[in-house]
């Protein structure tokens, strides 16, 4: 494994951890108040250790924000990415399996989805229906998934030409079983490299998003909420963008070189 | 060659139904829009003439009738908010975009495409490796933390640029590099990738082999192959010309169609909203189609099957 991946990989076990912990390594409350420390630098800017990264216009603790957005960010991205494979494997299977008609409509879907710039079908999508937060995860859960869609109805097609699916169709099991439980495990490493890809994809859309004041709304926070509330104090108080910010750079860098490594070890026929 | 052609025009005319549907259904669904736009205690006379004013006293497929015959006929509706045609607030928008997106185009092909090329031809060298590491920099950092960063640089420590507005040309800089930068290394290895898949081709080793020299092998035959891959991700770049700006222009507080559509947003502008959306799958449509007919030209095999 090279060292690179390495980094990667242990950056990604710090964030999931930092996430899972976020209540009981918050030093303070997301929303608590230090009137009297507003706008502090970080430690390493000439501040105190009271507030190790410093604190906004409002005095609260940039670095507990930081771990309550790291939590969001990456609740949002998992269930998206969770919602996006499912739904687009199971449609892939459904166009597999029927063929005709019904994989011509999953196909012209898919064709759509992808011509599409998504940015914009989620801003409208936004626009019409507010932004809870249950709804921008269902619509983050809505990219990519023509790209899983594809690769499932690709595979599971080649695959029911192979004696392994002839054999248990023949051997009397249901559909569901079929696609289940020895379809899925056997294209499950190509799903899982697509997952690496569209990760970070969510991420940087959720962040932008909630950049743009249309994702997460406030008191919950996100990364790309911090980064456009340190927007307005770029000059006086650089450090509230440019933590949240490394994070985002850092991780998507992160599962982008986990999943380069993981395509070159899993899926020689992608690269 | 004429089939391919037809229904290749079928299936834009098909995309285009299915947005104009996706906005009717979204926009039906999302409830009243006289209760969106008028406060809730608003008297029931003013409620009952705005829904009758707007047509939405009618049943849903005649809505949805009238709905498809005034896009057909150009009518894209009046912003709920100002009361003007959302194509002329629209429109009014675009050169304000364009003048950021085809410089920031410009920069992604001449950058990109002789980046990854470069890359390709000498696999594995430093120059490969750091064309990679750029490209997947590129890739992973955000258009918004990549614009603040130039900004908290080029304009507040150096003050060589201003930060945002689109008062002269100097306010432009900033914008095109954020956005041409990341398009490049997106472009950059993509082109790489599409190089490397048909330099490993048996008609390339056959052709050096046969002794033609490499510069040639390179111009005549490896390049031409491998444009055609490149240029469908193109052909997405020309498309989102008025929609790919919509962060940095947010960023740069640009007047452009970006920054138009977050504002309606969030203020549920809708007829401005699906607009802009329409605009968008009509550009994107439009290129994909022009994409195909750049196939036929480069791949004499489609114009001869006719089908692919």
């Amino acid at each position: 494994m090279p060292a690179l991946v390495r980094v990667a990989l242990g950056w990604l076990a710090l964030m999931l951890a930092v996430a899972l912990l976020a209540d009981l390594i918050m030093p303070y409350g997301v929303t608590a108040l230090d009137l009297r420390n507003r706008l502090a630098p970080p430690a390493f800017m000439g501040g105190t250790w009271l507030h190790p990264l410093g604190t906004d216009e409002l005095g609260r603790d940039v670095l507990s924000r930081l771990i309550a957005s790291i939590r969001m960010s990456l609740v949002i991205a998992f269930g998206a990415t969770l919602i996006s494979a499912t739904f687009g494997t199971t449609l892939g299977f459904l166009a597999a399996h029927f063929r005709g008609f019904v994989e011509q409509i999953v196909m012209a879907l898919a064709d759509f989805q992808a011509a599409m710039p998504f940015l914009i079908l989620a801003l409208s999508v936004l626009a019409f229906f507010g932004n809870a937060l249950g709804l921008l995860v269902l619509l983050l859960g809505l990219h990519g998934w023509e790209r899983y869609a594809r690769i499932a109805r690709g595979l599971a097609v080649s695959a029911g030409a192979q004696g392994y699916a002839a054999a248990v169709r023949q051997l009397g099991a249901s559909p569901l079983r079929l696609y289940g439980r020895h379809v899925l495990p056997n294209i499950a490493s190509t799903l899982i490299v697509s997952m690496t890809l569209v990760f970070p994809e969510v991420i940087l859309l959720e962040s932008g998003l909630s950049f743009l004041g249309l994702g997460v709304q406030p008191p919950a926070t996100s990364l790309g909420n911090m980064v456009g509330y340190g927007r307005e104090y770029l000059t006086r108080a650089p450090w509230i963008l440019l933590s949240p910010a490394s994070i985002i750079v850092l991780t998507t860098l992160s599962v982008s070189l986990v999943g380069d490594w993981l395509r070159d070890r899993l899926d020689p026929t992608l690269r | 060659m004429l089939r391919f052609l037809l229904l290749r025009l079928a299936r834009a005319l098909l995309t285009i139904a299915l947005v104009v549907s996706f906005a009717f259904v979204v926009l039906r669904l999302s409830g009243d829009p006289a209760l969106l736009i008028m406060s809730v205690d608003a008297p029931p006379e003013a409620v009952a003439a705005f829904r009758k004013a707007w047509g939405l006293d009618e049943p849903l497929w005649r809505q949805y009738l009238s709905y498809f015959g005034a896009i057909a006929s150009g009518d894209l509706g009046r912003s709920m908010r100002d009361g003007r045609d959302a194509i002329v607030l629209v429109g009014e928008r675009i050169p304000a975009t364009l003048a950021l997106t085809v410089p920031a185009l410009l920069i992604k092909l001449g950058l990109g495409i002789p980046a990854g090329v470069y890359a390709a031809l000498h696999r594995n060298s430093w120059a490969d490796r750091l064309v990679m590491f750029l490209a997947v920099a590129g890739f992973t950092v955000p258009s918004f933390v990549l614009g603040l960063l130039l900004v908290l640089v080029f304009a507040v420590q150096l003050g060589w640029l201003p930060s945002g507005g689109q008062d002269s040309w100097r306010h432009a800089v900033l914008p095109i590099i954020t956005l041409g930068v990341g398009g490049a290394a997106v472009l950059a290895r993509f082109t790489r990738s599409a190089m490397l898949e048909v330099l490993g081709q048996s008609y390339i080793r056959t052709a050096s082999a046969k002794g033609v020299p490499w510069a040639q092998v390179v111009r005549g035959h490896a390049l031409p192959n491998a444009a055609i891959p490149t240029v469908t991700i193109i052909g997405f770049m020309v498309g989102s010309l008025i929609a790919g700006a919509v962060v940095v222009e947010s960023v740069f507080s640009w007047p452009g169609v970006g920054r138009l559509l977050v504002v309606a947003v969030a203020n549920r502008d809708l007829a401005v909203v699906q607009c802009i959306l329409l605009l968008v799958a009509a550009t994107m449509v439009t290129a994909n189609l022009v994409v195909d007919l750049l196939y036929g030209a480069l791949d004499p095999r489609l114009r001869r099957g006719g089908s692919r």
